[in-house]
């Protein structure tokens, strides 16, 4: 399996937010908890309004929550 | 293991196990797998066994899952099967394929039939397999 080209913070921001669970952001998001949770592990590339989603509930830019990793094209 | 891919399992294990006993049979020498009527009743009574069972588990798996696991499926599980159904796709299509370039050399209908089902029953295998295997590994989509 290959590895995802980019990283994310969002354990930390849960963490951040007051030890937010993965169900509570998934129930904000609109996904669910396996989502939440596939995501925070690099397995799942999540769509482009589910990553907005993500960022607005944290009230962080895009580019805090999800890091492009240097040298992967 | 979420309800979803405990579904996925069934999704798997069941037409395996249902579908395994009938074409065993049939390469057994059951006359399913040279007359009509023998090969409706052995693969009707199966077909009907299976779906039973998978009804049946899958209400089961339902009833004891958490009711957050219960939710309806996002945008990672219909990728997950939109997946599973495109390479299944595929094997459906050779499947069939070759099940038109064998239709010339047969008399019978039923080895016809029986080849289809094969490859209904293989495409929605891999199916299953696909899915189970995204659940499990990740999926990148």
């Amino acid at each position: 399996m290959a590895s995802l080209p980019f990283t994310n913070d969002i354990r930390t921001l849960r963490f951040l937010a007051g030890e937010m669970t993965q169900g509570e952001l998934g129930d904000r998001v609109g996904v669910t908890r396996q989502t939440i949770a596939a995501i925070e592990q690099g397995k799942y590339s999540p769509s482009l309004e589910v990553a907005f989603r993500i960022a607005r509930t944290f009230d962080k830019p895009l580019e805090a929550v999800f890091q492009w990793t240097d040298g992967m094209s | 293991m979420n309800f979803r891919e405990k579904t996925a399992w069934l999704n798997a294990i069941a037409p395996l196990a249902a579908y395994t006993l009938y074409f065993g049979l049939i390469l057994a020498g059951h006359p399913a797998g040279r007359e009509v009527f023998p090969m409706l009743w052995l693969f009707g009574s199966i077909a009907i066994a299976h779906a039973i069972t998978a009804m049946i588990g899958t209400a089961i798996l339902w009833a004891r899952a958490p009711k957050s696991e219960r939710a309806r499926a996002d945008e990672r599980d219909r990728a997950i099967h939109r997946r599973g159904a495109t390479i299944a796709y595929y094997v459906l299509l050779v499947g069939t394929t070759i099940v038109a370039v064998y239709m010339p050399f047969v008399t019978s209908g039923v080895p016809l039939a029986n080849a289809g089902l094969f490859a209904i029953v293989a495409s929605g295998l891999v199916n299953s397999v696909v899915v189970l295997m995204s659940y499990r590994r990740g999926w990148h989509g």
